[in-house]
This record gives C-alpha cells, structure tokens and sequence, in this order.
C-alpha cells in the first residue's frame, strides 16, 4: 500500500478513542494484539512455511513474562515488552533449533510437546506463574503517566503494533524475505540457490516467536488477567483460523483475520463447543476451498495490491494444484 | 519384587493401548505422509459410543466394542473422503492444519451432548483377578491385553498376509507406481484411514475404564501415541508397538519411583528427547530424500 494511505489509516485510528464506547475499544485493543501474535505465526507459516504447534505457547510465554515482570518485580512496560518477546525467543530456539533441522514432522510434534510442555508448566510452577488462580496485569505506565483505561491504552498497542508491522515489511521485502519464501517453495532448490536453509529456518523461528512473544504481551495488558489454559490448543487454532482466514503470505492477512475473529467469538461468548466448532470447521472450509484467505481473494479481484513476492508464491500454489489434480 | 512385577503389568495395560494409538498414527503417515492430529478425536468418538452402549443403554459389552469400532471407522473415513482427499498433493503444512481443525471441531461437538463432564466406564468384566505366582493381576488389565495384542496380530496379518494388505503396502512405497499397475489407490486411501481408525475406537473403548471419559481425552492420547510413534521411529509399525509399550511401562516405574507429576510431561520430554538425540528412533533408519 501506499505510503499515504496507511498514515491516513493510521491518524484515523488515532482518532478512534474518540468514536468508540468503551467495550468497542476494548475489543479494537485486543484485535490488535492478535493481529501481532498473528503476524509471528504467518511469517513462520505463510512465509517460510514451516508448521509449528508452538506459537500460543510463544504468545503465553510473553503475556506471563510481562505480566510478571511488571506486576511481581515491578519492572517498567517498556522494558517489560521487549523482554517478553526475547524470553519467548530464547525458550522457542532452546526447543526448536535442532527440530528444525529434521523434516517438518518432526517440528510439528516437537513444538507439540513444547506446548503442552509450557502449558503444564503455566500451570504447575505455581511459586511464579501462581498456578491457575492467574495473574493480575495493571495498566502499562509510561514513565510516570498510567495508561489508565481501555482508550489510553490503545495508543500503548497501537504505537507496538504499527512498529511491529512496519519491520516485518522490511523484513519480508529484503533478501530475507525472499529466501523465506524461496524455502516454503522447496527446500532443495532454496539450497541449490545458495540459501543457509537451516540457518534461515532458524532465524525465522526466531522472528515468528519474538513477534508472538510482544503480542502476548500486548494481549495481556489489554485483557489484564491471564490464565494458563489461555494459551492451549484452542487459542492455537483460533490464531490458525485468524491467520488462513485473512490470508497465508500476507502481512495484510493477519490483520484482517484477527479483526474479523475477534469480534465473531463475542456472538457465541462462554459456549467452548460452539467455538470450537467454529473454528475447527472454518479452518477446515477454509484450508480445502480458500487456502489464500480473504486477502487472497481480494488481491484475486484486483481491490487489493499484491505483493510481488507473494504473487509469485500464489502463481506456484495454482501450478502444483493443476499438477497433481491432473495426476 | 511382585510390586516391580505389578507395576510392569499395568504398564504393559496402558503401554498396549498408546502402542494401538501410534500403530493407527503410523498406517496413516504411511500412507499419505499425514500426521494425524485428529487421530485422538477417533479414539474419543469411540470410547463416547461404546460408553453410550454399555452404561446407559447396558448392551453387552462385545456388541458395545462392535458399535465404538464401526462409527470410529465411520467417522475416520469421511474425514479422509471430506477433508483430507481434496488436500492430498498438498504441503505438509495445509494438512496439519485442516487434521487440527478436524479435531478441535469434533471435540465441540462432543461437549455438546456430554458436556465437559468427567464420566467413568465401569470395569468391562467383574471376573475374579489372575494369580500368576505371588503376581495378581485383575481380569480387566489382562481382557486389555489380550483384546489389543490381537487387534496388533489382525493388523499384521491384514498387511502382510491380504490382497488389501499387499495393495495398501504398494501405494505406500509408490504411489504412481501402483496406479500404474491398477491399484485403486482411492479405496486404499480409505482402506488405511478405515483401519487405522477401527483400531483407534477399539483402544477408545479399552482405554475408557482405564481413564476417563472427558471430549479432552484424545489428546493425551495423541501425545502419548505420537511419543510412541517418534520412539519406534516414525513411519515403523513394529517399532510404533514398541514403543508404546515401553512408554507405558516407563510411565508406571517412573510415577511409582519418582512423582506422578512426571507420568503428565512424559511424552513431551520422550519426544523432544528421543528428537533431539536419535530423530531415526530405536528402529528407523535415517532420512535419505530423493531429489
């Protein structure tokens, strides 16, 4: 998009406080959140296409880092952000390094039991993370001014997340990028490039947490009371349906995904099994029938600009589907 | 001694049931190269029917089994004709997630009549416990046993000694190969999913008074199966069973001898071991791709 449009985009969001009723501002905060954890999962997924169960535990290891750091140790939000995305990054290549070396199998089910590692972990290191009674997060504070309130916050997360953004289109427009879509594409021919496949595998695994790890932070100062089964194997499938439903490979994607799915599940608020429904069958339609998302069909349509990188990766998806329908 | 011995026995219980899970969870990576998360959903499916069948209805418990094994197999197949079959050709990736959406959206429908309450499965037989020295054993670990060393024995047979056997092994090693020679490799696709989810209902059913009932329950057993699976190597039948049982004798020695707190993280750390140190596992061979 062009420049001008997103600072126009962005000063109207400025202006949203203004707008919106409280509860409205609370669900646009927590959108927002999700749209980051997103973004970490579609850089690893949609970008270098590697498959991993690990990011709601990432975005858990974030919102406890934080959340603990500032309400336990009293230690500042800003240093406290920062410092949730690197613990998340830290733990994920602890587990993740040496399973990223093997084929994706093995990292689906290794990050598989890193998840429920963590989880089990959440919930049983009581002396720290206080078990499944939660943690109390307080309003992130500034220096000496308290972000008080759902509008005041806002500009916290919105100010993290217009940053977060804007470095990962840095990201995925420079060589890196392109060797993350070179590797999702085959890994061979990304090696027969030149490319450090293992190396780059890593180095994505690495960015995807850190990006997870912030949005677990941002998500627990919006939601402001945390709860080990918050980051199970539910939360993980909404994050998937977020980021497939916006659209795989599009940092656009994430957004629209998180957007739409944040507000959806207030419709069948405290009903698990129609939430799990939910999800689990949209992932499912939208894996078999829109695997590019809604970003995917819009830029099909031609209402939304493609990225060149990712148009070459659609190109390939419709070349291997001919190729083996015609099987 | 006879505790050691106990202990063994109740690890050979449980063991053969995750050894049935990782069995399942290896005809079908066999097949399709598909990791299949939902593949705790078909044990849950099966152990919900056949408690359906035996309390409340208080049907005999064979026909109990019988009714858990077939809508398992029933449900297993139309996840692979609906879902699966379309996304076949497809990366790794889109097909993890589609058997992950599969299995969160039959755990919700599960809550739906059942709630999330806990259930328990009564015992199967009320027979008198087996005396085996100063060794007691109770009918229903040693009815487990049997009921799944025989289901193992029925698979091994139906792959190595069948018709459908010899086909279902051609389209594993290749897949063009044996279209060429007039292999419906639809129906084999089907034929997998069908018996590997047969034998996950049929270890839902054994695990039930074992564990309890809960829509959860498959996924402790999807762990548990794939630690099975990654400890036998991945892909090895043999080595799936075991694995299982190993992991299930070690589970029991492990929560007698040092906390029950480490029988819960277990197979996580069985996996990310056995991943870090010996990726192959005990019985596979190492990873040569073809380019």
């Amino acid at each position: 998009m062009r420049p001008a449009i997103v600072i126009f985009l962005l000063l109207l969001l400025l202006f949203a406080p203004f707008v919106l009723d409280a509860y409205t501002q609370y669900l646009v905060n927590l959108a927002l959140s999700y749209s980051l954890v997103c973004l970490g999962l579609n850089l690893l997924l949609g970008y270098a296409g590697q498959f991993s169960f690990a990011n709601a535990a990432f975005m858990g290891i974030g919102a406890y880092t934080y959340a603990l750091l500032t309400s336990r140790l009293g230690v500042p939000s800003l240093v406290a952000l920062p410092a949730a995305g690197m613990a998340a990054t830290a733990l994920g290549m602890v587990v993740a390094g040496p399973a990223l070396r093997l084929s994706t199998v093995y990292l689906a089910m290794t990050s598989l039991a890193f998840a429920e590692l963590v989880q089990w972990t959440f919930i049983h290191w009581s002396a720290v993370t206080l078990g499944t009674d939660g943690v109390r997060v307080r309003w992130p504070a500034v220096g000496s001014y308290v972000a008080q309130g759902d509008k005041n916050t806002f500009y916290v997360v919105l100010v993290v997340v217009a940053i977060s953004y804007w470095s990962a289109l840095r990201i995925v427009r420079s060589k890196l990028g392109r060797a993350f879509l070179a590797i999702r594409q085959g890994e061979t021919l990304a090696r027969c490039s030149g490319i450090d496949v293992e190396r780059t595998k890593t180095i994505a695994y690495a960015i995807s947490a850190f990006y997870a790890g912030i949005g677990g932070a941002l998500f627990a100062l919006t939601i402001r009371f945390i709860v080990p089964d918050g980051f199970g194997l539910v939360q993980l499938v909404l994050q998937f349906s977020m980021v497939l439903i916006g659209g795989l490979g599009s940092l656009l994607g994430g957004l629209v995904g998180s957007l739409l799915l944040t507000v959806m599940p207030e419709l069948l608020r405290n009903v698990e099994a129609y939430q799990e429904m939910l999800y689990g069958v949209l992932l499912v339609l939208f894996v078999i029938f829109m695997p590019r998302g809604i970003v995917g069909l819009l830029g099909r349509l031609g209402l939304v600009p493609q990225e060149i990188l990712v148009r070459g990766a659609v190109a390939y998806f419709d070349a291997r589907r001919r190729k083996h329908s015609g099987l | 001694m006879s505790e050691l011995l106990t202990l063994i026995a109740a690890g050979l219980e449980v063991g053969s049931l995750y050894a049935l899970m990782a069995l399942g969870l290896v005809l079908i990576y066999r097949t399709q190269s598909i990791v299949n998360f939902a593949h705790g959903e078909l044990l849950m499916a099966g152990a919900f029917v056949g408690y359906v069948a035996f309390q409340p209805m208080s049907w005999p418990f064979p026909v109990a089994l019988v009714l858990a094994v077939l809508s398992s197999t029933l449900l297993g197949v139309a996840v692979e004709r609906v879902v699966i079959r379309p996304l076949v050709n497809h990366p790794h990736a889109t097909l993890a997630m589609a058997t992950v959406g599969v299995s969160v959206a039959v755990r919700g429908a599960a809550r739906l009549p059942f709630g999330s309450d806990i259930l328990t499965f009564p015992p199967i037989i009320s027979a008198a416990p087996v005396f085996i020295g100063s060794l007691v054993i109770s009918a229903q670990t040693v009815l487990t046993i049997v009921l799944a060393v025989s289901i193992s024995v029925a698979v091994f047979l139906l792959i190595w000694k069948t018709r459908l056997g010899r086909e279902i092994r051609a389209t594993q090693q290749n897949y063009l190969g044996a279209k060429v020679v007039g292999i419906n490799t639809g129906k084999i696709y089907s034929s997998s999913w069908a018996v590997a989810s047969a034998i996950g209902g049929a270890a839902g059913v054994l695990a039930a008074p074992l564990t309890l009932l809960y829509p959860d329950m498959g996924a402790t057993f999807l762990l548990k199966g794939f630690a099975a699976a990654v400890l036998g190597g991945f892909g090895n039948p043999l080595g799936a069973i075991v694995g299982g049982i190993a992991i299930g004798i070690l589970e029991k020695l492990v929560g007698a001898y040092f906390s029950t707190y480490l029988i819960e993280i277990s197979p996580y750390v069985i996996i990310i071991v056995v991943v870090f140190v010996r990726p192959q596992g005990l019985f596979g061979r190492g990873q040569i791709v073809r380019v």
